[in-house]
């Protein structure tokens, strides 16, 4: 069954089409990786899939729901309710703790719960680092926080933005094995990344060019 | 953990632990909150200073009994019992009365009164010497002191007349016998010559004698030993008068007139070669008896003690206290009573009203004059002081603005990231909101305080006195604050709510 379906959709900037026609099919529970050279429409894809722009042609289907011609306010209620965004530069308010951070995903969805914050923290392996400031956490620790903040409110689809385009090795590892465990709990995962590494952990691969999809790959060797 | 206690959370870790701008933001809140508190309280506070500073002007108000009554102390002491305790800056009672100085021929308008109060109702009055303080003191005017000459520790003697009554010369009944009679009138070029007669058993003249020294020797001046002129009077009545019908004049080596005065009429012949001086005796005895003759001058010696210096017409009179003004002329008597009264020009009308329907038969009299100048000077001190209070409102609206709108600069991802994870507009804007009035409250409490500190320096450098802490200056200083941060957070909020949340994607 599909949470996502983007059905022909283009985005024009004036002369420039950032994405030109482009179809898109992601069931639920599936882990997709967009891949593509800068230029290639990725983040424009990501604004689209994650609510945060809207498409100039074409409709989006978020969990069969129309969200191509959304007013901003109900764009934000749906990104609020069924996206978790993890973010290149890490992005956390830098004078709130680890574990505040991740209570403000909860603040703006539902209820701030420290508890369960707390836990979240545990899942990624930064109970004990809770406390601390961003500036007081590595890159690594400062994207699981993210990823922590990211599946707190149990969301549908969790959007990831070159998660590791920052991170060393050992941090990439700890990152995967983070979006392994939620793939296996059922969680649809879109990874948009350029490095063929973290693509490769994906089931699937979707090759954007010039805002066009120019190939799809399935992962052969995936391992669940 | 609630939604709200997330908030406050939230807001308290943005401005503790964002310092430096927050400071910024803070200090340019707290200054102005400071400032408006300091102007506040000198707003309030600078009338009821300046007024106190204003009654050295003088007496604001007069007492003064209706027509037909007397003003007493007792009474006084009644009317004033009419005006609050602290309004009250000083009430002098005055009584004038001309005394004379027999040994100079000079009379000066005399008053008696309070110096304690007069201290206060006239404190530009400057004493050469000192207030009197004892009995039979007295405080003389400059000009009185540069023409007789008198200066700090001289005496002099000044003798009360019992007021001219109004009664006609009929009074003549009452004359007791051996009553002494004393007057005096203007003789040849205005010197004055003085009179004093004794009067007999039958009412008649008994003795005189003439004090003619202000005249010419060789001629009024023999009005005072020329026995023969003076014989004439003795055993005549008074009223008298000269002789109309002479052609020639008694004197030492005239033995009489032709046509001299019929013996035992009205009439005396003048001293010839001193007409106008035997006119000045016949006046002088005259005025004498038509004084109540049974009220007897009362003379008291007084030790000076200081002169008094005021450029006005003060200088002009001699001053002791009322206590002995009252055994000099034997009367509980006031004239007026000068009032310095701390009020505005609205409160001391209704003083004025009020005392005058007090049925005390006293009525007060505003002095218009000082009561219009200190509410002009008042109420342009007030605007000059409203005027700076909201031109550094408006600083600090720009500078909190300013402050504001760079920390959304700075914070532009920070507003994106919380956009991207649901934030909604309204979030943004209350989240905002809330530090505005977080800093308005600190701003506010801080500038409360500073600003009475401010406010005090101010007062005791500028006023020269001390000002109390209005309590409720610190709801009020924090309720302004935080209605100026939250206003001056309207434009910043406005371009928060505007950010992106896509521009966190962007890996900026």
């Amino acid at each position: 069954m599909a949470l996502l379906e983007l059905k022909n959709i283009s985005k024009i900037y004036g002369e420039l089409k950032a994405l030109d026609n482009v179809s898109l099919h992601v069931d639920k529970g599936e882990w997709v990786a967009i891949m593509g050279p800068s230029g290639s429409g990725k983040s424009t894809m990501m604004n689209i899939i994650g609510c945060m722009d809207k498409p100039t042609k074409g409709e989006v289907l978020l969990d069969g729901v129309d969200i191509s011609k959304e007013s901003s306010k109900r764009l934000t209620d749906i990104r609020r309710d069924k996206i978790g965004l993890i973010f290149q530069q890490f992005h956390m308010v830098g004078y709130l703790t680890a574990v505040e951070n991740v209570m403000v995903s909860q603040y703006y969805h539902s209820m701030p719960d420290e508890e369960e914050a707390l836990e979240a923290l545990g899942r990624v392996g930064l109970r004990e680092r809770a406390r601390h400031l961003p500036s007081q956490l590595s890159g690594g620790e400062q994207q699981r926080v993210c990823v922590a903040r990211a599946l707190i409110n149990h969301p549908e689809l969790i959007l990831a933005d070159e998660p590791t385009g920052n991170l060393d090795e050992a941090n990439e590892n700890i990152v995967l094995d983070l979006f392994r465990q939620l793939h296996r709990e059922g969680t649809t995962l879109i990874v948009v990344t350029h490095d063929p590494e973290v693509a490769e952990a994906a089931q699937r691969t979707i090759v954007l060019e010039h805002g066009r999809v120019a190939r799809e790959i399935v992962n052969e060797n995936f391992v669940d | 953990m609630t939604k709200r206690r997330m908030f406050l959370r939230m807001i308290t870790a943005s401005l503790l632990r964002r310092r430096s701008r927050m400071l910024i933001a803070l200090l340019s809140i707290g200054i102005g909150a400071t400032i408006l508190a300091g102007m506040v309280t000198i707003y309030y506070d600078v009338p009821r200073q300046m007024r106190s500073q204003m009654r050295s002007y003088g007496a604001n108000m007069l007492l003064m009994p209706d027509e037909g009554e007397t003003l007493t102390t007792e009474k006084l002491d009644g009317v004033l019992a009419l005006l609050p305790e602290e309004a009250l800056v000083g009430a002098t009672p005055y009584r004038y009365v001309r005394l004379d100085m027999t040994s100079r021929q000079q009379s000066f308008t005399s008053a008696g009164t309070d110096f304690e109060q007069v201290k206060k109702t006239s404190p530009y009055f400057s004493v050469d010497g000192r207030y009197p303080e004892g009995t039979r003191e007295v405080l003389v005017g400059k000009e009185i002191a540069e023409t007789i000459g008198v200066k700090e520790g001289s005496t002099m003697e000044l003798t009360y007349q019992p007021s001219v009554s109004s009664a006609s010369g009929e009074a003549s009944a009452d004359w007791i016998p051996g009553a002494k009679l004393s007057g005096s009138a203007e003789g040849w070029s205005g010197g004055t010559m003085t009179v004093t007669a004794t009067l007999g058993e039958d009412g008649a003249i008994a003795e005189i004698a003439v004090d003619a020294s202000t005249q010419t020797e060789e001629f009024g001046g023999r009005t005072q030993t020329d026995q023969a002129f003076l014989s004439q009077f003795i055993g005549r009545k008074l009223p008298l008068r000269l002789n109309p019908d002479a052609d020639e004049m008694v004197g030492a080596g005239v033995a009489s007139a032709k046509n001299s005065a019929p013996e035992g009429s009205d009439q005396v012949d003048a001293l010839s070669g001193a007409t106008v001086s035997s006119a000045a005796i016949v006046n002088a005895l005259n005025s004498a008896r038509n004084a109540d003759a049974t009220a007897k001058p009362n003379t008291v010696k007084y030790t000076v003690t200081g002169i008094l210096v005021t450029g006005g017409e003060e200088e002009g009179y001699v001053f002791m206290s009322l206590g002995d003004m009252q055994s000099l002329t034997g009367e509980d008597k006031l004239d007026v009573a000068e009032l310095s009264v701390s009020a505005e020009e609205e409160q001391l009308n209704a003083y004025a009203e009020q005392i005058g329907q007090s049925g005390q038969g006293v009525k007060a009299r505003l002095v218009k004059r000082v009561t219009k100048s200190e509410t002009a000077v008042l109420g342009k001190l007030q605007a000059l002081v409203f005027l700076v209070t909201v031109v550094v409102l408006l600083l600090t609206m720009i500078c909190v603005s300013t402050t504001m709108m760079a920390v959304v600069s700075e914070r532009r991802r920070e507003i994106g990231l919380r956009k991207a994870l649901g934030a909604s507009d309204n979030s943004i804007r209350v989240e905002f909101l809330g530090e505005g009035v977080f800093l308005g409250i600190l701003g506010g409490v801080l500038g409360a305080l500073l600003g009475f500190v401010f406010a005090q320096v101010v007062s005791v450098n500028v006023f020269g006195s001390s000002i109390t802490f209005q309590p409720l200056l610190l709801p009020a200083a924090v309720i302004v604050s935080v209605l100026i941060a939250a206003a001056s957070c309207l434009m910043p909020i406005k371009r928060a709510v505007a950010i992106d949340p896509a521009l966190v994607l962007k890996g900026e």
